[in-house]
């Protein structure tokens, strides 16, 4: 029976319960839940995979569901104080499992020609937002502009290869991590925390392994999960 | 810590995983581990409220007597309340001396902020002294309320109280019923998952993988480690999910309409004074201006606004 995106069935309900399982136990657990990246200060995390998956699997109320209690979780454990605070702990994490929803139910369907122009607009707006940030800081700005062109071949060759599943769930896992990185630094800026600059080194440094370790996963699990023929042959999870 | 020894420590904080949950409770029996969990969300939520939005010296003192005066109350031993803190300590410090040396522009150079100190490569503002001091005194604050929280609720009583909370929404058609049960599921697996993880990481292990020393030299190797760990780990809550959606529907379940409770929550004359205690405290706190009283008691420290 197909229900509406917005009804919680008994099935959406176990799945949210489970991923939020999930991200609390990835919040809790030495291993899985950071990606060590070379920086001082802190690890780049996993923690928001879980409400991504949720988002497109069963819709964005369940992703939204699992990103509250996500936002929860890291706002009872957090040891640092910008974590302590519910505006940049809570309140952004919501909107990582909805907006990868949205992204992947109108890419999912996208023929390889919106798929191009997609790709192509990607690589207009990276290049406005690179030139931005190279006036400031030239190295932040080439590496933002080589990795949008990267993404960009990427996706148009996944589309000439009819992949428009594994197309769109890529581009909603990037979304979604997107999502959490840039809300949560705009909300520790705006509350304070950090200074602008500080914001957009971490949300280089993070946001970018991040993005690809996310992409990753989230494409290994819901493609063996919806049993989705991804072209390369071999063995199966 | 050589490679091995490093990965039996992981090994020994996986096992210990099994047997914590999110929050420590300890019964004392206190008057406010008897409050109504209703009470002690609602309660809680208004404190934290207050203290996210107070930005003032005086303010935060306040509420920080407040917060240890509540520990008293409950009986909790201060050490218990505070042990969220230890471990961030040198975090703060650097993040403060971060906060002092490389200030935000907006600070430095607003009309408002006036300079306390300059020395020749750096100027400390009121500004930055009032978010640097503001800053630890609202982290502490936040630690002790959110252990207090869950040191005198039993986490169960937590999503009850959640549930019940929710349920008026249930009329606007919010699936009040139905985000409480998410929570508790959510709670209920923890445990459960962190002994699926325990034998991935197990079987991992046994075939050679790393998982132990955090070299961030070799971080594309310990990333690459993450993928055999968190794959099989969505794959395997995502099976449990639909074996529990199965069992629920095999018995019947339909959702929150008409559904009764095993536990009853009734509140008793006490639990609507504390509450409306912390809602007038909350009131009386958002409406003072404490900025004017931090001018007061502390002429040239703070700022005027």
């Amino acid at each position: 029976m197909e229900t509406s995106v917005t009804q919680l069935s008994t099935r959406r309900i176990a799945v949210a319960g489970v991923l939020a399982a999930v991200s609390i136990l990835l919040i809790l657990a030495p291993v899985g839940g950071f990606i060590p990246v070379p920086t001082p200060a802190a690890n780049a995390t996993t923690l928001h995979i879980p409400a991504i998956i949720g988002g497109i699997l069963e819709g964005w109320p369940v992703g939204g569901l699992i990103g509250l209690i996500f936002g929860l979780g890291s706002f009872l454990r957090a040891q640092l104080p910008l974590f302590k605070d519910p505006w940049v702990a809570i309140l952004p994490r919501i909107f990582i499992g909805i907006t990868p929803y949205f992204v992947y139910r109108a890419l999912r369907s996208a023929s390889a020609a919106w798929v191009t122009l997609f790709a192509l607009a990607l690589i207009a707006v990276a290049g406005v937002f690179s030139y931005q940030v190279a006036t400031t800081h030239l190295v932040y700005g080439l590496l933002i502009a080589a990795l949008a062109l990267l993404a960009a071949a990427g996706l148009i060759y996944l589309a000439r290869k009819q992949e428009a599943e594994v197309v769109a769930i890529s581009v909603a896992a990037a979304v979604g991590t997107l999502t959490n990185t840039v809300l949560v630094l705009t909300m520790a800026v705006v509350r304070g925390y950090l200074s602008a600059d500080v914001a957009l080194g971490v949300g280089l440094t993070h946001g970018i392994p991040e993005i690809i370790v996310a992409v990753i996963i989230t494409v290994a699990v819901v493609t063996a999960w919806k049993r989705i023929e991804t072209g390369r042959g071999g063995a199966r999870l | 810590m050589n490679r091995f020894e490093a990965r039996e420590k992981t090994m020994e904080n996986l096992e210990l995983l099994r047997y914590i949950t999110i929050g420590q409770y300890l019964p004392t029996g206190s008057p406010i581990h008897r409050l109504d969990p209703r009470v002690k969300l609602l309660g809680f939520g208004a404190l934290v409220l207050v203290v996210a939005f107070n930005g003032s010296y005086l303010g935060n003192l306040v509420l920080l007597a407040t917060v240890l005066a509540l520990v008293a109350l409950a009986r909790v031993p201060l050490a218990y309340a505070l042990q969220g803190i230890r471990p961030a300590l040198p975090i703060i410090l650097v993040l403060a001396a971060f906060q002092v040396l490389l200030p935000s522009p907006a600070f430095s150079v607003a009309p408002r902020c006036s300079v306390l100190v300059r020395w020749p490569f750096l100027q400390l503002t009121d500004c930055t002294l009032r978010l640097v001091v503001v800053s630890a005194l609202r982290f502490g604050e936040l630690i002790i309320l959110t252990s207090l929280l869950t040191l005198c609720t039993p986490i169960t009583d937590l999503a009850r109280g959640v549930e019940r909370l929710l349920a008026p929404l249930a009329r606007l058609r919010f699936p009040a019923h139905e985000v409480a049960l998410v929570l508790t599921i959510a709670l209920r697996f923890v445990p459960v998952l962190a002994q699926e993880m325990e034998r991935i990481v197990r079987a991992q292990v046994s075939r050679g993988a790393d998982f132990g020393g955090r070299s961030r030299l070799r971080f594309i190797q310990q990333t690459r480690q993450l993928l055999p760990l968190l794959v099989p780990l969505f794959l395997i809550s995502l099976r449990r999910a639909e074996e529990l959606a199965l069992a629920m529907e095999v018995r019947c379940y339909v959702g929150g309409t008409g559904r009764t409770h095993l536990v009853r929550l009734r509140a008793r004359p006490a639990d609507f004074v504390a509450l409306g205690l912390a809602i007038a405290f909350a009131a009386l706190m958002l409406s003072l201006d404490f900025t004017a009283a931090d001018r007061a008691l502390l002429p040239g420290l703070a700022p005027n606004f």
